[in-house]
């Protein structure tokens, strides 16, 4: 479970304050796939950096699983994040010297031990068990964002932050994520995910969206999660 | 090939040998910084004993002459033996003025050639007299010219005439070239007198030279015991000097390889940033991510070391071998100074990156911003 209470981030610069989310109220259940969506500029990346406990609040309580992360140290806040937060990025970011199967071996370095053989279940789970010893550069977009999301799954964190999963991607590999995203959700994840595309959007349970960093909740579209579940 | 473990080493391995150019060039630029270090430790080392052999073949730097009014005792060159140390050279010189066939006054000196022959190795002679040949001369460059025949040379001293056989010539730009030598024990029996001046070369320094006269003084009271100011200072500046020169040369050279692999470690990690970003999002802690960037620099001045140790040991020898005609061997002993030097490099020049990598706001980075 997700809570924001009043979540303010503002960034100071040029003389001026500005205010990237303000008063942000609404929780994210556990096993939720939600949607963020708004125009560019609305405070979507600030959201996600927040969720993601890539930064803290200004102001307001942001809990995740009961605990309040806008008061942790720096430390225990990487600990959290390694423990309970799955990222994937619309640039992918793999790291270039390292092959696909040691990509997802750096979330199991930096959370607890690497082991190879858990790496390379996970790739096969997202079709890339042909693919372990590539690096990114000899990998699609796709295949490398696959990578990414093997890399995200690997210490089976109960939450996934998606910023734009298909943003760099062609249809065909659009609809490879979407599905192994949906695929995730049915095993229980919670999803947040950010997009511009109203169809990704439309694969979610509940829509949040911004404008001018207020946030705005839509109910579940229940005609789209059976479609989407079948 | 795949690591079945991820290993700290395994990420520093992959991230040199990806970043090949980066990496060789602050692997070059370390490597000098060693290599120099190397050769100007190894050198300086040995600098002191290589400057004081060639301040050596520059002839005596004590004089030893006795007042007016008396002579050096007979025993005085043992006693300068003896007080000055075993290490150091004497030869013993009398004085006469004579004068020739062609009626020109000369001076006459009676020394003992061979003890000469080593102390004042910079005089340029044709040909040595013969320690077994008693009535041999060298004949100064000048004093060749007021004798009728070289070869039969005809002296008189106080009324008593000797005639000697003049056997080369002798060059060197100063008084020596108006003199004519002759063997000491002709010279006594000839004028009646003795040794008048004791010249002493003690190889050392500056204060290993006042020491040696302090000893003279005591060992021949009564007698004038002067260090040849010019040579003495002269030799104790240019050690001075070339001590200063080559710390400073170190220093310089320290200082700009700090400066190139300080530019190439902060490229490293500006090129690197979302790379470190990302790391940090995976869980990354800050201690860990500058361990892994430090140690990277680390490994890159230890490889440097150990190059910079076998390129400057050879360079050493050959600057050796060119200036001074003797090989100087690689010394183990310059090693830790020269790993002390490339750390302190590699960690200053770390610094800064590191408060860059310290900075790094994955959440911006991340989003490409």
């Amino acid at each position: 479970m997700i809570e924001l209470n009043g979540v303010t981030r503002e960034y100071a610069g040029h003389g001026s304050t500005v205010r990237a989310l303000d008063h942000a109220t609404f929780d994210i259940h556990t096993g939720e796939w939600v949607a963020i969506t708004g125009p560019s500029g609305s405070g979507k990346s600030t959201l996600v950096n927040l969720l993601g406990c890539l930064d803290r609040p200004t102001s307001g309580e942001l809990k995740i699983d009961g605990v309040d992360v806008s008061t942790m140290s720096s430390g225990d806040l990487n600990r959290f994040r390694s423990d309970k937060i799955g990222f994937i990025f619309q640039q992918f970011h793999l790291i270039p010297y390292l092959s696909a199967v040691e990509n997802v071996m750096l979330a199991q370095y930096f959370h607890s031990m690497t082991d190879e053989n858990e790496a390379k279940m996970a790739l096969e789970k997202v079709g890339l068990g042909s693919r372990i010893s590539h690096l990114p550069s000899e990998l699609s977009g796709g295949e490398q964002q696959r990578v990414c999301i093997a890399r995200a799954l690997i210490n089976n964190p109960p939450i996934l932050l998606a910023d734009e999963p298909t943003g760099n991607l062609d249809a065909t590999n659009q609809k490879i994520v979407a599905n192994l995203l949906g695929e995730l959700h049915r095993y229980g994840h919670t999803i947040v995910m950010v997009t511009h595309d109203p169809e990704m959007a439309a694969l979610a349970q509940r829509k949040i969206a911004l404008s001018h960093g207020k946030v705005f909740c839509h109910p579940t579209s229940a005609a789209r999660m059976v479609r989407l579940q079948r | 090939m795949l690591a079945s473990k991820l290993t700290m080493t395994h990420l520093l391995r992959r991230s040199l040998i990806h970043r090949r150019a980066r990496s060789l060039s602050a692997l070059v630029a370390l490597t000098v910084s060693a290599g120099v270090a190397t050769a100007l430790l190894t050198l300086y080392a040995g600098l002191d004993a290589k400057l004081h052999h060639e301040f050596r073949s520059f002839g005596a730097n004590i004089v030893i002459t006795a007042p007016t009014t008396s002579a050096l005792p007979a025993n005085a060159l043992a006693q300068v033996k003896t007080a000055a140390g075993d290490d150091a050279l004497a030869a013993a010189f009398g004085y006469a003025v004579a004068t020739t066939d062609r009626g020109t006054p000369v001076v006459v000196s009676g020394t003992d050639f061979a003890a000469v022959k080593k102390l004042d190795a910079w005089w340029s002679v044709d040909a040595w007299p013969s320690e077994l040949d008693t009535n041999a001369a060298l004949l100064g460059q000048r004093a060749a010219n007021f004798v009728a025949n070289e070869h039969e040379v005809k002296l008189t001293f106080a009324g008593k005439p000797l005639v000697l056989h003049g056997v080369g010539r002798l060059k060197t730009g100063g008084d020596e070239d108006s003199r004519i030598y002759m063997p000491m024990a002709a010279f006594t029996s000839w004028t009646g007198t003795g040794t008048s001046v004791i010249e002493v070369q003690v190889p050392g320094g500056a204060a290993k030279v006042e020491a040696a006269i302090s000893r003279l003084q005591h060992a021949l009271p009564g007698m004038t015991v002067q260090p040849v100011r010019q040579l003495v200072e002269g030799e104790s500046r240019i050690v001075d000097r070339t001590h200063t020169l080559m710390y400073a040369a170190v220093m310089l050279i320290a200082l700009t390889v700090g400066v190139s692999v300080l530019a190439t470690l902060s490229a490293s990690v500006l090129e690197r940033r979302r790379d470190f970003a990302l790391m940090k999002a995976l869980g990354g802690s800050q201690a860990q991510l500058i361990a892994l960037f430090l140690l990277e620099a680390l490994l890159l001045a230890l490889a440097g070391v150990v190059a910079g140790y076998i390129v400057g040991s050879a360079l050493a020898w050959a600057i050796s071998e060119g200036n001074f005609g003797t090989a100087t061997l690689p010394r183990l002993g310059v090693l830790p100074l020269v790993l002390l030097l490339n750390l302190a490099i590699a960690v200053m020049a770390a610094l800064f990156p590191a408060r860059v990598l310290r900075g790094l706001q994955p959440a911006a980075l991340l989003k490409g911003e």
